[in-house]
């Protein structure tokens, strides 16, 4: 209710908690990056992330969410990042990370794509906007 | 295979992950995503450990790479959480993406390292497009969203 009363929408405070922690995880990964090869941190990764959904499971007291639709799009949401992952470790190969990266940094657009035609997810002008600034300052950041 | 392929690869997974994501989080708590997207990792790991180990890493580097992948773990649960509750995917994913936002602030404070000229512009963009992005009520949006995805 306080939150109608600030006009700060709830999601936005967990948007807002995502960014600082995945921000964190840039910065370890980037401490981290300088001894590990990327796969060998993709699998360190993978591991802490096991204590993260086991605390999960047992805030749950084990009470799991059923239903079938849902946990395929959690599976596949896990296989794709991994995948994608792994591609743009393959691609980071042959070429520099200041060329894949900034490609690569552009995934964003799909998404809203997908969720325009899919979802019929409609952005604001305002909005629009703040997309174009966001993936030009996600791709200065990956150069 | 030409790079350009690889990162195409990533380019289409990761996109469609953020759809995923939504889906995900319109069936099922952020909780029960966040378990399963490990599941959905794990199933990759047996194929990545075939290909190289860990030998040869020092206690510190095995710490940092365990402690990242907790605290990306939690990264995970809150931008479930944030779609859970109402977040359009167009919305939450170009807005989380920003989270390099976070690293620079992190390696400025704590690596003493100085952003670049374009950084700050970086930085600059990053700020005003997350506010914008941001600019939408969500309780008009959240049911929307909910019945569109209904099936």
């Amino acid at each position: 209710m306080s939150i109608e009363k600030t006009r700060i929408p709830i999601w936005l405070g967990y948007a807002l908690l995502g960014i600082f922690w995945w921000g964190l995880w840039g910065f370890l990964s980037k401490i981290g990056s300088a001894s590990a090869n990327p796969l060998q941190m993709q699998i360190l990764f993978t591991l802490g992330m096991l204590p993260v959904a086991i605390g999960m499971l047992l805030q749950m007291r084990g009470k799991i969410d059923r239903n079938r639709l849902g946990i395929s799009y959690g599976l596949l949401s896990g296989i794709a990042t991994g995948l994608g992952t792994l591609g743009y470790f393959a691609a980071l190969r042959q070429q520099d990370a200041s060329v894949v990266t900034p490609l690569t940094g552009v995934f964003p657009i799909l998404t809203v794509a997908l969720a325009f035609a899919l979802l019929r997810e409609r952005l604001n002008k305002v909005q629009l906007g703040g997309m174009l600034l966001a993936l030009a300052a996600i791709i200065i950041f990956s150069i | 295979m030409h790079w350009i392929i690889y990162a195409g690869v990533a380019i289409l997974l990761w996109g469609i992950n953020g759809l995923f994501m939504k889906l995900g989080t319109n069936r099922i708590s952020a909780r029960s995503m966040v378990i399963w997207v490990t599941a959905g990792f794990v199933v990759l790991l047996p194929w990545m450990w075939k290909v190289t180990s860990l030998a040869g890493l020092s206690t510190k580097v095995f710490l940092i790479g365990l402690i990242a992948g907790a605290v990306n773990g939690l990264g995970n649960w809150a931008v479930f959480a944030c779609l859970e509750k109402g977040a359009k995917a167009s919305v939450a994913i170009p807005l989380t993406a920003l989270y390099p936002l976070c690293t620079v602030a992190l390696a400025m404070a704590f690596l003493r390292e100085r952003p670049t000229s374009l950084q700050w512009i970086g930085i600059a963009l990053a700020v005003a497009g997350g506010a914008m992005l941001s600019y939408e009520s969500a309780p008009a949006a959240a049911p929307q969203e909910q019945m569109s995805c209904a099936r």
